[in-house]
């Protein structure tokens, strides 16, 4: 953003309602991305009404210690680039904490105004808060204000621009800005003389906070600041002399006595309605039930299992809208629900119902299919179960009519709203374009777009109901439930919620784990989370299950127990390496008040998320279709290819060149290979592909094409099976979810080693399966069994050694 | 005595808060600093949602373990 724009920093703690603030202030002009270099969230927006000043959300924290990445991040930004002037969001119903990152604040040296938010409540409480002796206390403005109904807040942002604009006049060079002095006498003393040793090497407005913060013995700070040896000895004697006085360390006594300055204001300053001191509020109440020692696990599995029948269950919301989105709204069309479809043309489906006219055309099929084979009798399979559902006889006669009947024209029945897909061929068609065009434009471009388009339903309600869960306050619970569970396997109790959006996608899974502090647990849960089955691999596993696993009605649930086992098992072999050790002992989580959120808020929440996904799958998945389309249609001299001819195409060979990579898995042949390539670029075009590189394989339809083809490279086709799908749901998810975990993971080195971590099970479960399947079923003892039995080993191993010893 | 040997509902004066720096910082923070007098607001399996101020805060077992307190 240009820098002559006045910049006003949005401070406060989590909380404290600064979402709400920051929305209504910007409206919807905002910009959301990462801080430089780490992966915390950084949200600017333009003023509403004034083009010229930017309002920049810092993350929720509850001080400027270096405790959190958001404290480091905020505080870098806060004494470094600073802002024009600071807008401090205090929580009124919760003064005397929020105080206490206030009173830092106020210590920068920067205009600052106090927005003390939640006053409604605080009025219908029957609490009274003194502002002027707070303003007068922190040398800064106060003003009351509602975030959630909108009152007060224009008017809070426009006093900290009017302040802003006032200072730059009023304060030249050398005159310092006038802050609060909160410590004990000899405190101040020591930081008086710590001031005047810094003196020139840091922003004179803020030199008392910097001061502070050597008498804190704060690190980073010491570190980045030219301060002699003999100048430090000297400060370092001061602070011993003040530790010695009061009997704790320098940090204590800072913490200390912030506390008792602002217990002292508020002795002052704050009236609190006698009647309600100390008794159980209704969030206390709520939380009586919610984390009850046994209520609280059912009631989290119900709310699971709310999410998942709204995501993903068959015939909940999310599939039928993810449906409606893939075969109609982005293909061919839709006919409008809730309405008749009954054909209005002349002929054999006049009057019908679509489904009806599609069954009758699938028989008319079926009997010149039949009478063709030189059969008596036709038939039709059910497509998934493969049982016979009806038989009957046919003559000529029957197969003439058969053979005139046309396939019905959905746009014919009832309402036929055309989707995007028919609407582009359409409009090629009438432009005339060559058919590589359209190949490319349709099949290429749109196909990638519309593969990112396919998943937004599914995740859009994830979204959804993971912000009511944050924003009623349930979220904080469940990692406090969690934390027992979690613990065990090196992860946090706020690992489950990224695990909870990994069934819908990796990728917002993975972004997800910012949340979790302990930088070893956030590590391994993005490691763990692409584990679970997500909707695209759920894709994979109905195409399997269908085709292979008719009996073994079993194989779709177990790829869940399978994801949640390696998590686990895989969880408990990480935290014993070295990379991992080390206890992760303390959980400390504020559990905000329960309140009904607001649709606003909710709305905001779930369409920033929804647009970074749209936005960065877009970036990768749709060259990466482009790109596999070529592969797929084209030959080495760019021919273009039909479907038919892709034993031609560039495709082959590279699946030709890596097939020996697959071959102790049981699916080592170039189509194998290829469509566990195109698996990365997005897992359900593993089935797609499958589909087209077997479409030359004897059977009649793509599914028999697809179970000869696992004939063709295997004795043992279930198993080679089961190989590929393993292969394909537990080695590293697509392409974005691994460009996603690279930047999470904030360093090449740790992106290579999630992803190797990832390989390595996905290969070693896949190998394993395969070759002691294989042995099991008398196929015999190999080369392969013994390296299968030796990884095997080798994890049972990692899993059950004893833990490292930790030094205290 | 420690937090967790404390019961729901009872309230108690801070002491002291040991244990790991970091922790030790945030804690102060959020108000666990001595003199602050607390209340056990919930407890389950060990852990604790204690009543600071006018916050809640949920800690484990081990780090209640850290905050030393005594009887109001």
């Amino acid at each position: 953003m240009a820098n002559n724009k006045l910049k006003i920093a949005l401070a406060g703690n989590p909380n404290s309602g600064k979402t709400t603030l920051f929305n209504a202030l910007t409206g919807s002009e905002q910009y959301v991305g990462n801080w430089p270099g780490v992966t915390v969230e950084k949200k600017d927006g333009i003023l509403a009404g004034h083009k010229d000043v930017v309002i920049q959300d810092l993350p929720g924290i509850y001080s400027l210690s270096p405790y959190s990445l958001e404290e480091k991040v905020s505080r870098r930004f806060l004494v470094e680039e600073g802002p024009d002037a600071i807008l401090n969001i205090v929580d009124g119903t919760n003064i005397e904490r929020n105080l206490f990152f206030s009173t830092q604040l106020a210590e920068l040296g920067l205009p600052m105004v106090m927005a003390v938010n939640m006053m409604d409540v605080v009025r219908k409480n029957g609490d009274k808060i003194d502002f002027d002796r707070i303003a007068k206390a922190l040398r800064c403005e106060v003003v009351g204000i509602s975030a959630l109904r909108n009152e007060g807040g224009r008017e809070a942002a426009e006093k900290a621009v009017e302040m802003a604009k006032k200072t730059v006049v009023e304060r030249g060079p050398g005159k310092l800005p006038d802050v609060p002095h909160v410590f004990s006498g000899s405190v101040e003393h020591a930081i008086a003389h710590i001031e005047e040793s810094i003196q020139g090497k840091v922003p004179a407005r803020s030199i008392r906070w910097y001061a502070i913060k050597i008498f804190e013995r704060d690190r980073e700070i010491i570190n980045r600041l030219d301060i002699g040896v003999g100048e430090m000895k000297h400060i370092e004697e001061h602070i011993r002399d003040c530790e010695k006085e009061l009997g704790d360390d320098a940090e204590s006594i800072i913490t200390n006595q912030r506390y008792e300055f602002i217990d002292r204001l508020m002795d002052k300053s704050l009236a609190l309605n006698e009647k309600r001191k100390g008794k159980a509020t209704l969030s206390d109440r709520i939380d009586k039930i919610v984390t009850h020692r046994i209520l609280a696990l059912p009631i989290f599995i119900l709310s699971l299992c709310a999410m998942w029948f709204l995501a993903v269950a068959e015939n909940g919301p999310g599939t039928l809208l993810t449906d409606w989105a893939n075969d109609g709204f982005l293909a061919d069309g839709w006919h409008l629900p809730f309405t008749t479809h009954e054909c209005r043309e002349e002929g054999t489906y006049k009057g019908m119902e679509f489904e009806d006219a599609q069954g009758e055309f699938a028989k008319a099929e079926a009997t010149v299919a039949a009478w063709e084979a030189g059969e008596k009798k036709a038939s039709i399979e059910d497509e998934e179960t493969g049982e016979v559902s009806e038989e009957w006889d046919i003559d000529e006669a029957a197969y003439k009519a058969a053979k005139e009947l046309e396939e019905p024209d959905p746009s014919k029945f009832g309402v036929w709203v055309p989707g995007i897909g028919a609407l582009i061929t359409g409009a090629l068609e009438k432009g005339g374009v060559g058919d590589t065009v359209k190949s490319l434009v349709v099949d290429g471009a749109w196909g990638g777009v519309a593969t990112v388009l396919g998943f937004v339903p599914v995740i859009f309600i994830v979204f959804l109901f993971l912000a009511f869960l944050e924003d009623c306050g349930y979220m904080a619970r469940v990692a406090f439930i969690m934390d027992r569970l979690l613990r065990r396997f090196g992860l946090s109790g706020k690992s489950f919620i990224p695990m909870l959006v990994g069934k819908g996608c990796g990728v917002p899974a993975v972004m997800a784990a910012r949340a979790i502090e302990n930088e070893r647990a956030r590590r391994m849960t993005v490691i763990l989370a692409t584990f679970v089955p997500c909707g695209a691999k759920t894709v994979i596993i109905a195409m399997f299950a269908a085709l292979f696993f008719r009996e073994q009605w079993y194989v779709a649930a177990l790829m869940d127990v399978v994801g949640i086992a390696i998590i686990i098992f895989g969880g408990i072999a990480l935290k014993k390496t070295r990379f991992f050790a080390g206890e992760a002992s303390s959980f400390v989580l504020e559990l905000p008040a329960y309140h009904m959120p607001t649709v606003s808020g909710i709305w905001h929440h779930t369409w920033n998320r929804l647009k970074g996904y749209i936005l960065k799958a877009g970036l990768i998945i749709f060259p990466a279709c482009v790109f596999l389309w070529f592969v797929m249609h084209f030959d080495w001299s760019l021919n273009l290819l039909a479907d038919e001819e892709i034993e031609k195409s560039i495709l082959r060979d590279i699946g030709s060149w890596i097939a020996w990579f697959f071959e102790p898995l049981g699916f080592g042949s170039w189509q194998g290979a290829a469509a566990s390539v195109s698996a990365e670029i997005a897992k359900e075009q593993a089935t797609a592909t499958l589909g087209l590189v077997a479409a030359n394989m004897d059977g009649a339809t793509t599914g028999s094409h697809i179970q000869a083809l696992f004939g063709s490279v295997s004795e043992f086709p279930k198993l080679a099976a089961l190989s590929f799908m393993l292969f394909n749901l537990f080695v590293p998810p697509c392409m974005v979810a691994i460009a996603v975990t690279f930047r999470e993971m904030g360093s090449q080195k740790w992106g290579w080693f999630a992803v190797a971590f990832q390989l390595f099970v996905g290969y070693v479960l896949a190998l394993s399966a395969y070759r002691l399947g294989v042995l099991f079923a008398g196929g015999g003892f190999g080369v392969w069994t013994a390296l299968a039995l030796a990884l095997d080993a080798f994890c049972l191993w990692a899993i059950f050694r004893p833990a490292r010893k930790e030094l205290a | 005595m420690t937090l967790d040997a404390m019961k729901e509902g009872e309230r108690a004066r801070i002491v002291r808060v040991t244990g790991e720096e970091a922790v030790k910082r945030h804690l102060g923070a959020l108000g666990f600093v001595a003199g602050t007098v607390i209340r056990v607001a919930g407890a389950s399996y060990g852990n604790l949602i204690l009543a600071v101020h006018e916050s809640r805060v949920a800690v484990n077992d081990a780090t209640a373990r850290s905050i030393e307190v005594e009887a109001v």
